[in-house]
Parts: structure tokens; C-alpha cells; sequence
């Protein structure tokens, strides 16, 4: 084979891209909830789910973006199969988020879009780089 | 071609994310009506949703199938009706301004067009915030809850829950303390109160007065430390006038009074004094008041009713009565009168105390006596212990005549300016002298005072601080002068502090004026008018505010300041 790095670069950019994002992400999404519950009427029963997921999206981030990282610079697909998986769990509480949250407003719509979409393209460089890997 | 594989299945992927459907456009959902569950009861009911079509919704379709005035929305209204309208009231119906993206129904007059034709519109209402509401997952975020319907299986869960006084969840304890102590019994020792009806054995010590009409009630109860003085009529017949309880003294001394409330101990009502009074109005003071004297009928007349009662109840200062004084005045019932006034008054002194009520503490209150009185050589000052027959004018009464008005005075108050009078008649008979004497007196009065309290509150003891009152007297050069008017001038100042002044009389003046007296030719009479007046004149000085200084600003510097060039 060839000396060439396997690692992916856009995968790379994409990964730190999305870490950068994803803190403005949790830190505007906190801040639309606290604001939601102080203009309309938020039950406690609703707001305990919304800042439940998201913090559990919080939590679920950090491994995969360290997985992601690893698996791509070290060109190992154990790591970076593990990280598609969490991102798997991530999607679903970011849809969560965009569709079944208490109140969803339109910032959160754009915000969730855009995190949904580099998720994506991150996942179909993430198997490139697998299947690069691999072979 | 080194990463063809790897790029052709980027290609696929980002092909497959493309063509997933998006996520359908959320609207804020418009839930329709549910319908009420009555398929199973056990279920929880609740009213049927609010319509929420704004296309539908009109509040100002008050009028049942009849068109509403200026009601655009109105489904009552024909286009006849819509051409007399001036404007619309309800211009815009929609939901809650905060959703993204929601319907509007507008409506609008088109005056231009004749007739004027209203103008229906359904628009998409946008909202450009960021934070506009895009979807809710929480039916009642925007809406009002519906509330339960009571059934038989949630009615206790919704007695227990909006049962109480305030929805809470801890009901409050409506019950009173049941430990709060009682109010203390009647056997420890009580005493009277301010305003408690002063109790004899039998009932309330009686006060009989006016209630509604004129008529005497002797259902009034005298209220400890309450000075009352009332006066009213009763229906009398000469006749009967041994009979009637209300004309005999046994009636106002027979029942003791309590000295506490509740007790067993017994206060004599003593007869004071009496006064009788004969049917010209002449008072005379009986010598022994020892005596119980009764009404009887004498030639025509019923002798010995009771026309008045002073009670004087002397206590401690810990609400005990320990005397109680009545004095009467008695008087005759001539044949005629169907009915007589009675008067009555209490009054309640502290033992061992002589009230002298003060005309003001320190300064004089406006509208009280002013306080005068004598000094004797080489003690304090004596006044009179009615307080308003310590410095008096002249009172005008309604014959105005000088000569016969002798003995009604009019006290004299503080800051009241008063002016009064009465006329005199000369004749050719009447002598100088005399007749100079009695006016003197009929101006000064019998007691007339040499000196006047300067504060409301100046003590007899304190010499200083009571004002002389100096004499002067107007008169010219003639052998016959009479006194005509007498003046006194009552000069005060404002004394103490700028923000509560105290008034202090200065000066005291009393003048005199005489006019001569002229001859008269026999038989023929003139009337000359006698005056008396007091004025009250405010000498005070201009106040004079002081300030504080103004603030200095001392400033040093310490001396190493500007350390390393110094």
C-alpha cells in the first residue's frame, strides 16, 4: 500500500468543527430552556425531560468526540465503530430535541438542523474512513 | 484513482441524507374540538376544547341571530347591514402574537366603495423573531385549561384537591388556637374601664337623655369617664305628678352603685345640694340638703320635681368608684304644662385630684379660656375654678339693655376676637356717679382679673409667668364722664420651635373709654350704645430658620504623597 496517511483529514476539521459547535450549542440551548421557563408556562414534569436530554446529549459528546478523534488519528476503526455508534444515540436526542421538546422555538430549529446535518456528514466520513481503514 | 472506493461511498451517503424526506413543516398545531369521551365513564372527562378557528371566532357577536353594530365578523350580517357600518371593532382576530407562523382573519370596511362592503381576509401572520414558538408539545401552553367535569369515580380526588378555602396542599387549620386563654372570670378583682356602663344593684346607673326625639329614654347608661350633659322633655301632669317615678328624687339616688363591676360592694349616691327653683326661673340654694324632698300637688302646682341632677363620681385611679354625689334641682309644675325639660349631667373627678382643665399645654389652644385670676399680696395666683369665669365680657342678651342684662358674661377665648354690647337708656333723673359705678360694673363684670396666664398650662404657683393686665383709661377733661367701651387687647406671639409654635400671650390691655355725660332736658331720654370687645393680635416675630453651616471640605494630603519626587 501506499505511505499515505489513511486518516481522514475533513473528518479531522469536521470533529473539532463540531466540538467548537456543539459548546454553543449546549450553552444556547440551555439558555432558550431557562428562558422558556420564565415566559411561558413550563411545568416541572416537562422541564425535568428537556434538561434531562440534554445534558445526557451533553455527557454521550465527550466520549464520542474523544473516540472520533483517536480512531481517526491512530487509523483505528475499533474506536472510531464506537464513536458511530454514540453518534447514533446523539442523532436521536438531538431529534428529540427539534421535534418533542416542550416548546420548540425557531432558534432551536436552526440549531438542531445544523447539529443534525454535521452529525451526518460526520457519520458518512467516519465510514469512508472505516472502510478506508479496513481495507 | 487512490481513494475512489472511499469517495464513491461519500457520494452515496451524502445522496441518501439528500433525499430523506425533511422533516414535514411543524405548524403550531390547532387541535380540533375532541369530542366528549362519554364512551367510557371512567375516564376523565373535561369540556369541550375552546374553538380556536379564528376564521370562526367572533367576540363581538353579542346579539343572538341579530346583526351586532360595527361587528365585521358578525355571520349575522347581511351586506345591507355591512354598508351602514362606520368602522370595525374587532379588526384583527388571531391567536398568541409569539407562534412563527400562524392564520389571521382580518376585516376591514371598504369605505371608498359605495355602499361601503366589508372585507374579509385570511392571512398567514408571521412572526420574524428568532425566538417565535415553532411547535408545542404542551396542549397548554397556549390555551386555557379546560377544566375537570366531576363524575362519580374523581369526585373525592377533586373535593380533597379544590374542596378547601384555598387550593394549597397542606389544608389550613381553620380551627381557633383552643389553648388561647380565656378571658379573665369575674372572680378576680375588676375594675371599671373607660366607657363601661357604671353598674348599681339592679341595673345601670341611669342617665336619662333624648334618643331620636326629644323625649327622655331612661334606658341610657352612664359610661365611666365619659362626662356627659344631656337634656330632655317629659311628658308631665300636675295630676299625677307624685306617681310619675321620673319627677321624684328617690328615683335618681334609691339603687347604689357598684364600685367594681360585678362586686358586691355598694356606693351611696349622697345628695350633694339642692336647688329650687321657682316658676319665674329664681334659683335658691337650700340651706340642708339632709332632706328628701318629694313631688306633692300644692294649689294647681306640682311641687318638688326634679328638673335637673348633677352627678359627681369621684373613683381612684385604679377604676374603683369610692363616692358618688347627686345634686338636684327642684321645681315647681304649674297646671298647664304638659311637659317639663329636664337636664342632666355626670361628671367623674379622681380622688384626691382637683382638675383645673388647662387651655392648652404649653401653649394656648385656640377656641379654650383664657386663664386669669388675682394675686393677693405676697402669695401665688387665685383663680376661679370655672374656667370660663376667669376672664369674661359683657354677653349681649335680647332685651339689650344694660341695666337689666347684669350677671350673663361670655368667657373669653383664646384667638376668638369678640364684640358685644347693650344699649343704655339715659333719662334727665339719673346721676353720674351712679350711674358710672354700674356701667364700670356691667363692662368689667363682678371679678374682673388682674392677671393672665401667659402659657395654657402656667401653674398658680409661678408668679412670672403670668401677665398683668394693664388698665388704661380713655377720658376727657369733664366733670361727668361714664364709661362706654371697654377693650381689652390680647397681644400673642408664636413661641418655641418653627415647626410646632406655641402660642404665648405678651400683653394684656384693658381700655376704658368714657364719653361725657350731657344734661338732659327733663322728660327727654337718649340711648347710647355700651361695647365690649377682646382682640387677639399676633405679635410674633418673623421666624428665623437657622441652617447648619455648610460642609467644609478638609483635605490634607499626608506628606509623603508625591513620594519619590518629594
Amino acid at each position: 500500500n501506499k505511505s499515505f496517511q489513511l486518516s481522514s483529514l475533513p473528518l479531522q476539521i469536521l470533529l473539532y468543527v463540531n466540538g467548537i459547535y456543539y459548546i454553543f450549542y449546549f450553552l444556547a440551548t440551555l439558555a432558550m430552556i431557562i428562558y422558556k421557563s420564565q415566559v411561558f408556562s413550563y411545568p416541572d414534569d416537562l422541564l425535568a425531560p428537556d434538561v434531562t436530554v440534554l445534558f445526557l446529549m451533553g455527557i454521550l459528546e465527550v466520549p464520542r468526540l474523544y473516540l472520533g478523534f483517536k480512531g481517526n488519528l491512530t487509523e483505528a476503526e475499533a474506536p472510531l465503530g464506537l464513536s458511530l455508534g454514540l453518534t447514533v444515540g446523539s442523532v436521536v436526542l438531538s431529534v428529540y430535541l427539534l421535534l418533542w421538546q416542550t416548546y420548540v422555538l425557531w432558534a432551536d430549529v436552526l440549531l438542531s438542523a445544523v447539529l443534525l446535518s454535521t452529525y451526518g456528514l460526520e457519520s458518512g466520513l467516519k465510514v469512508m474512513a472505516i472502510a478506508a481503514f479496513v481495507s | 484513482m487512490a481513494a475512489p472506493p472511499g469517495l464513491r461511498a461519500f457520494f452515496v451517503l451524502v445522496l441518501i441524507l439528500l433525499l430523506l424526506p425533511p422533516p414535514p413543516p411543524l405548524r403550531a398545531e390547532e387541535p380540533a374540538a375532541e369530542p366528549a369521551d362519554t364512551r367510557d365513564a371512567a375516564r376523565v372527562r373535561s369540556a369541550p376544547a375552546p374553538l380556536t378557528d379564528v376564521a370562526r371566532l367572533c367576540v363581538c357577536d353579542l346579539l343572538v341571530a341579530q346583526c351586532d353594530v360595527n361587528c365585521c365578523c358578525d355571520p349575522d350580517c347581511s351586506a345591507e347591514d355591512f354598508s351602514l357600518f362606520t368602522t370595525c371593532s374587532v379588526p384583527v382576530v388571531t391567536g398568541d402574537s409569539q407562534l412563527c407562523n400562524q392564520k389571521a382573519a382580518v376585516y376591514s370596511l371598504d369605505v371608498e366603495a359605495n355602499p361601503p362592503e366589508r372585507i374579509f381576509k385570511l392571512i398567514d401572520q408571521v412572526n420574524p423573531s428568532i425566538f417565535c414558538i415553532h411547535a408545542t408539545n404542551y396542549k397548554q401552553a397556549l390555551y386555557l385549561k379546560s377544566p375537570e367535569i366531576p363524575t362519580a369515580e374523581n369526585f373525592d380526588q377533586l373535593l380533597e384537591k379544590f374542596g378547601g378555602a384555598s387550593f394549597r396542599a397542606e389544608p389550613e387549620i381553620w380551627d381557633l388556637d383552643t389553648d388561647a386563654p380565656n378571658p379573665p372570670e369575674a372572680n378576680e378583682t375588676s375594675r371599671y374601664e373607660f366607657g363601661v356602663p357604671v353598674q348599681t344593684e339592679d341595673s345601670f346607673l341611669r342617665l336619662p337623655s333624648p334618643v331620636v326625639t326629644s323625649w327622655c329614654s331612661d334606658a341610657n347608661p352612664a359610661g365611666f369617664l365619659v362626662n356627659q350633659a344631656t337634656k330632655c322633655i317629659r311628658s308631665v301632669s300636675v295630676e299625677k305628678c307624685d306617681s310619675i317615678q321620673a319627677l321624684s328624687m328617690l328615683f335618681y339616688i334609691n339603687s347604689s352603685i357598684l364600685a367594681v363591676p360585678k362586686s358586691s360592694q355598694m356606693v351611696n349616691i349622697t345628695v350633694q345640694s339642692i336647688v329650687v327653683q321657682s316658676l319665674n326661673g329664681m334659683r335658691s340654694l337650700l340651706s340642708s340638703s339632709d332632706v328628701l324632698r318629694l313631688p306633692m300637688v300644692l294649689d294647681d302646682l306640682c311641687i318638688n320635681a326634679v328638673l335637673g341632677v348633677n352627678y359627681h363620681i369621684t373613683h381612684t385611679d385604679t377604676g374603683e368608684i369610692i363616692e358618688a354625689a347627686a345634686a338636684f334641682v327642684l321645681g315647681a309644675i304649674s297646671k298647664e304644662a304638659l311637659s317639663i325639660e329636664q337636664s342632666f349631667e355626670i361628671s367623674f373627678t379622681q380622688e384626691n385630684t382637683q382638675p383645673v382643665p388647662l387651655s392648652g399645654n404649653p401653649g394656648y389652644v385656640v377656641g379654650l379660656p383664657v386663664r386669669a385670676g388675682f394675686q393677693p399680696q405676697g402669695s401665688g395666683i387665685i383663680q376661679s375654678s370655672n374656667k370660663h369665669s376667669q376672664l369674661t365680657i359683657l354677653q349681649s342678651t335680647s332685651t339689650q339693655d344694660c341695666l337689666a342684662a347684669q350677671g350673663a358674661r361670655a368667657p373669653v377665648l383664646f384667638g376668638y376676637n369678640m364684640i358685644s354690647g347693650c344699649k343704655l337708656r339715659i333719662t334727665a333723673a339719673m346721676k353720674c356717679q351712679p350711674l358710672a359705678q354700674t356701667l364700670l360694673d356691667v363692662l368689667k363684670g363682678q371679678s374682673f382679673p388682674e392677671y393672665v396666664a401667659s402659657f395654657g398650662n402656667s401653674q398658680a404657683q409661678d408668679v412670672l409667668d403670668w401677665v398683668p393686665i394693664t388698665q388704661l383709661h380713655i377720658s376727657e377733661q369733664s366733670p361727668c364722664q361714664i364709661p362706654v367701651s371697654l377693650g381689652i387687647e390680647v397681644k400673642w406671639t408664636k413661641y418655641g420651635s418653627l415647626v410646632n409654635p406655641q402660642a404665648r400671650i405678651v400683653n394684656v390691655t384693658a381700655t376704658i373709654t368714657t364719653s361725657t355725660l350731657k344734661q338732659l332736658p327733663s322728660g327727654r331720654e337718649r340711648i347710647i350704645p355700651i361695647t365690649s370687645s377682646v382682640v387677639f393680635t399676633d405679635i410674633s416675630a418673623p421666624a428665623e430658620p437657622s441652617y447648619k453651616a455648610w460642609p467644609t471640605i478638609n483635605i490634607k494630603l499626608p506628606f509623603d504623597f508625591f513620594y519619590p519626587f518629594v
